[in-house]
């Protein structure tokens, strides 16, 4: 009994240490762009969420789709609307691993390779990216940027606006993770 | 043995944060927004009466809004080209977002009924906007307006477009729209309206209160069907004067079609009414759908980010 007593108590002491393997950020700040014939088409959230386990590598991302600003307020409600259907699909998650997860007890800025699938539109899809780590002290940030096509998440663009919007998307990402 | 069961809860919630299902950890702080329920309807307008959306923040919104003859009937048929020889009324109109919330507009429309050549000016403001999560149910927005005639006055005084005076010109709409959005698909509102004309003619009524109601059925992503009908509560005695004039009036009942390409917003129309603006098509319409006097007609809606 006092060895598990014992046990539990070592268990327990580990404890920040187990806490610490999780990193996480609340303001993820996502911006996406499209360069297309007649206007180019931009927006940008800071209300997606993240967080990152250093111990398995495992990534995670979930962003209110809807929080997407937009400085034409009509392509806003039309994104929402007609493309995103966020009525239907509130929001976009990405569930991954590092690749090759570097050494967090180091600080410095590496390159990693995240492999998951994003979930968007109700349409998941596996993506294989590049993205920055930066390790400091207490903090970890991560810049990315990858390709999304529209059609592959079943988002559908009709022929009579299709000058007005490119078929693919450049989606932007930074966090700044904290531990939990 | 409490400290045991402490210590195991302690050590099963570790546990569970390893197990490295991250996405858990934010579900208990997903903000509970009241979201704004959005695109009610495509546009400013049901058809003729006003929907609860609004123009943006610096969004200016050019429309045309025609309307052509009877397409059938006495003045229809093949010879008037089912109407499109003829046109009723014209608005052209600019209108603009001051805040999302409130928007101002200046008009001219031919006119169609006692006076013709009017200008318009108008505001709408919104008041309430549905929340999905039912916080706000409904959304709610005041328009009025105030029209001029430009028109040169009758000779005979007892013409309503006699104007002994400046004001003679003058009318105005009072009108308070609340809409709800059902779902996806289906959007319905209540327009209860109050026009006021400042000359009218002999046993007419000055003032008119009516109800409106509309709807949106949306069977595709970009297209509508709408419906809308005003009932003007007019008295039974100047309904029988006119009557005995050979004058009768009806409930304006337009139907059309909503399509949205982007930037435009098209609604083709029909309807019964001539005119385009509530201070006439309300208190004036006098034709029939039963005898063939509808028409049809268009809004067309381009909208310019500032």
């Amino acid at each position: 009994m006092k060895k598990l007593l014992a046990l539990l108590a070592a268990s327990m002491l580990t404890a920040p240490l187990f806490a610490q393997d999780i990193y996480s950020c609340r303001n993820v700040s996502l911006s996406f762009f499209s360069e297309a014939p007649m206007e180019n088409i931009d927006a940008k959230t800071d209300k997606g969420v993240s967080a990152i386990n250093l111990k398995t590598g495992n990534v995670y991302f979930k962003v209110p789709v809807n929080t997407f600003q937009f400085k034409k307020k009509l392509m806003q409600e039309h994104f929402n609307e007609n493309y995103l259907e966020t009525d239907k699909f509130p929001s976009a998650e990405f569930k991954g691993k590092l690749l090759n997860a570097p050494d967090f007890s180091k600080p410095g800025t590496y390159e990693v390779n995240v492999e998951g699938t994003l979930s968007l539109h109700g349409v998941d899809k596996t993506y294989r990216e590049k993205g920055t780590l930066t390790v400091g002290d207490k903090q970890i940030t991560l810049h990315s940027g990858f390709n999304v096509k529209l059609a592959d998440h079943q988002i559908k663009i009709p022929t009579l606006v299709i000058k007005n919007i490119a078929e693919i998307v450049a989606v932007k990402i930074q966090a700044a993770y904290e531990p939990k | 043995m409490t400290i045991l069961r402490i210590a195991f809860l302690c050590l099963l919630s570790q546990w569970c944060m390893a197990q490295d299902d991250l996405s858990k950890m934010f579900d208990k702080d997903t903000p509970k927004e009241h979201t704004p329920v959005i695109a009610t309807y495509k546009s400013t307008r049901i058809i003729q009466g006003h929907s609860t959306e609004m123009l943006k923040k610096r969004e200016l919104d050019f429309r045309v809004a025609h309307r052509f003859g009877d397409l059938g009937g006495e003045f229809g048929g093949s010879k008037t080209f089912f109407g499109m020889d003829n046109s009723t009324d014209i608005r052209i109109a600019f209108e603009y977002g001051i805040t999302d919330n409130l928007m101002i507009g200046v008009s001219r429309a031919k006119g169609s009924g006692d006076l013709s050549q009017l200008y318009e000016g108008m505001a709408k403001f919104r008041l309430l906007q549905q929340t999905t999560d039912d916080h706000v149910p409904v959304s709610l927005v005041v328009f009025g307006n105030a029209v001029v005639s430009g028109m040169t006055s009758s000779k005979t005084v007892s013409d309503p477009s006699h104007f002994e005076q400046f004001t003679d010109r003058m009318s105005y709409t009072g009108q308070v729209v609340v809409s709800r959005k059902f779902g996806e698909r289906l959007s319905l509102s209540l327009l209860p309206t109050y026009v006021h004309r400042n000359r009218v003619g002999y046993m007419d009524q000055n003032s008119i209160l009516a109800i409106g109601g509309g709807g949106r059925f949306k069977f595709s992503k970009r297209m509508g069907l709408l419906v809308e009908y005003f009932y003007p509560f007019r008295n039974q005695e100047s309904k029988d004067y006119y009557k005995t004039l050979g004058k009768q009036f009806y409930n304006p009942l337009a139907v059309g079609l909503e399509i949205e390409t982007g930037g435009h917003v098209f609604h083709i129309n029909f309807t019964n009414s001539t005119a385009i603006l509530e201070n006439q098509f309300i208190p004036e319409t006098t034709s029939s759908w039963l005898q063939g006097q509808f028409r049809w007609g268009f809004n067309i809606s381009r909208r310019f980010s500032l």
